[in-house]
């Protein structure tokens, strides 16, 4: 039974193409002004992250990055097997002999 | 074009790209073996794939499209199957990242001896989820928002307001990929760093490169809606990204929890 009712959920869902189906939908004139008034509902939504998302990045980028201690040369650390096709050392790896 | 048809399914025409592109595949996998060991010709051979595959993408997907807006192909039962279709690969995408997250956590779990019992392993010093990454969950979950809001303005006929929304959508993946950039380059530890530094940039780095073709898959969408090409009705191509999008935004939130958050602590 539920199983059923997913799989014609599913199909449902597929059929209308993502597009969300209530009742009040139904009718072609309110669908209309439906995704009209989404359309702008989302645009605030996506202004107030574009926001948060500003002035957390000020708070992030401000702050500066922390510096690590050098570790013992553990075994498990900085494996090298063998040579790569371009040089000894990776690509991003240079921070190695920098810090 | 054909005068007989009475049905509405798609008989694709004969195409050179799957052979095309089939060779691209060997010449990249044969080049790749030989480039990581130092054959002559390798990198030549490698590059030439991957060109030929790049290629073969952008003309199998350039016919596509001809075949949906010029060609009127893509009716309503084409419509379906391209969607059945794109979930299923959507799918085969999730098994394929539950396979780092398995590694992932058959490691962090019961940390081996080796190093030193505990995770994240001694030595590792791990980045702080609470900054960059807390930060890019935001941004992608914006962008998230930004494409429903491209989705209801293409519902609603607004174009120009779709192009905005899909303008803003792809900003906010490539601030995204920015501050993924600046993190793997200001990280304390790398690939070869231990399982830690292993798991890490597979699953993550897997990640990014996703983020960076729902950047393109976007891009193309943003194209096709200020061309015209999407209508209220038919915008198969934009369902498929915003699918993937939030795919991939899903993803990230996994990540964030498992390996930036609980596996840093």
């Amino acid at each position: 039974m539920a199983m059923a009712m997913m799989r014609s959920g599913l199909q449902a869902a597929l059929r209308r193409g993502g597009r969300n189906a209530s009742p009040k939908r139904s009718f072609a004139s309110s669908a209309h002004h439906d995704d009209a008034y989404e359309t702008a509902k989302w645009e605030k939504i996506t202004y107030a992250g574009i926001a948060t998302c500003t002035i957390l990045a000020f708070n992030n980028l401000s702050k500066g990055h922390p510096h690590h201690e050098e570790t013992p040369p553990y075994s498990y650390l900085h494996i090298r097997n063998k040579e790569f096709p371009w040089g000894p050392d990776g690509l991003f790896e240079k921070k190695h002999a920098d810090h | 074009m054909i005068e007989s048809q009475r049905h509405s399914y798609h008989l694709v025409d004969p195409s050179p790209w799957p052979i095309s592109g089939s060779l691209g595949a060997l010449a990249t996998t044969v080049g790749g073996v030989m480039y990581m060991h130092s054959f002559q010709g390798g990198a030549t051979l490698l590059s030439l794939g991957l060109i030929f595959i790049l290629y073969t993408m952008f003309v199998w997907w350039r016919d596509v499209l001809r075949e949906s807006t010029l060609e009127g192909h893509h009716t309503k039962v084409v419509q379906l199957g391209l969607r059945y279709g794109f979930i299923l690969f959507i799918v085969s995408e999730v098994m394929f990242f539950f396979a780092f997250f398995w590694a992932f956590f058959h490691s962090s779990l019961a940390p081996t001896v080796e190093i030193g019992g505990i995770w994240p392993p001694k030595g590792i010093g791990v980045l702080d989820p609470w900054e960059i990454p807390f930060l890019n969950t935001l941004i992608l979950l914006s962008s998230g928002a930004a494409v429903t809001w491209a989705h209801h303005a293409i519902l609603a006929g607004k174009e120009k307001r779709a192009v905005y929304a899909l303008v803003a959508t792809v900003l906010l993946a490539l601030v995204f990929t920015g501050f993924q950039g600046m993190e793997y380059y200001q990280a304390p530890f790398t690939i070869s760093d231990s399982i830690y530094g292993s798991t890490f940039f597979l699953a993550t780095g897997f990640h990014g490169f996703h983020v960076i073709i729902g950047t393109l898959f976007l891009i193309i969408c943003g194209i096709r809606q200020y061309l015209g090409h999407l209508t209220k009705e038919h915008h198969v191509g934009f369902e498929a990204a915003a699918w993937y999008w939030h795919f991939v935004d899903v993803v990230w939130l996994f990540l964030f929890v498992s390996i930036y958050w609980w596996g840093g602590i």
